[in-house]
């Protein structure tokens, strides 16, 4: 027997969540809702894992830069010295 | 005339009095140059999520606007003059608005789509055609 060697995922994909509910704005000013898309270190999370749309997911990343550079958000939490 | 907001981050050891000199101040460089202020709202102190010019804190105002792109410009020359202002984000909301249609301080942003394409049909000025950069990004 062939052990399997490449672990099956799971087969669930997800929905992109601002397609699902078209009440839920993107925007810049809310961090809230932005921080759920990045990582603990403040990267973006890929569209692969996060499951939102290409058009949602390019929004998402403009909203992320954009808090960002107002400071609502951080470029990574490692504080340079 | 265009449609933009911006937040900017003020100093968070001013006084009341200087949070209300630097409203006075940033409203009257919009309407000076014709501009419309639509609302200004202070969004109160907030830590910042990295430190900027030595701070950790700040008072968040967002202003929504009208005007042509020079006010833009005066205003973001003003605010890097401006020891006060940590840092200033401009983004442009709408290309044609007609100014009758947005009331002073008071903004409805619902409305505000529908209008847009009226005032298209109406005026469609030349220098309002072209302007393909959304936002103006500076430090």
């Amino acid at each position: 027997m062939v052990a399997y060697r490449r672990r099956r995922s799971f087969p669930r994909r997800k929905v992109c969540r601002f397609c699902a509910d078209s009440n839920v704005k993107i925007d810049y000013k809310d961090p809230k809702l932005l921080k759920y898309f990045i990582t603990e270190r403040g990267k973006i999370i890929p569209r692969r894992i996060s499951g939102n749309c290409a058009r949602h997911q390019r929004e998402i990343t403009m909203a992320i830069k954009r808090a960002r550079h107002i400071a609502l958000m951080p470029y990574t939490t490692i504080q340079p010295h | 005339m265009r449609r933009y907001e911006t937040l900017f981050i003020v100093t968070p050891d001013s006084s009341e009095e200087e949070l209300k000199a630097v409203a006075d101040k940033f409203q009257g460089v919009v309407t000076g140059m014709n501009g419309k202020v639509a609302s200004y709202d202070e969004q109160g102190k907030k830590s910042l999520a990295y430190n900027v010019k030595k701070q950790s804190k700040g008072y968040y105002v967002l202003m929504d606007y009208l005007g042509q792109a020079e006010v833009v410009a005066e205003l973001e020359r003003n605010m890097r003059l401006d020891d006060r202002i940590l840092k200033y984000l401009t983004v442009k909301l709408a290309d044609q608005v007609d100014p009758a249609t947005v009331e002073a301080a008071k903004p409805k942003p619902k409305k505000e789509a529908e209008k847009t394409e009226v005032a298209e049909e109406e005026a469609q000025s030349p220098e309002d055609q072209e302007s393909e950069e959304e936002e103006t990004e500076e430090d």
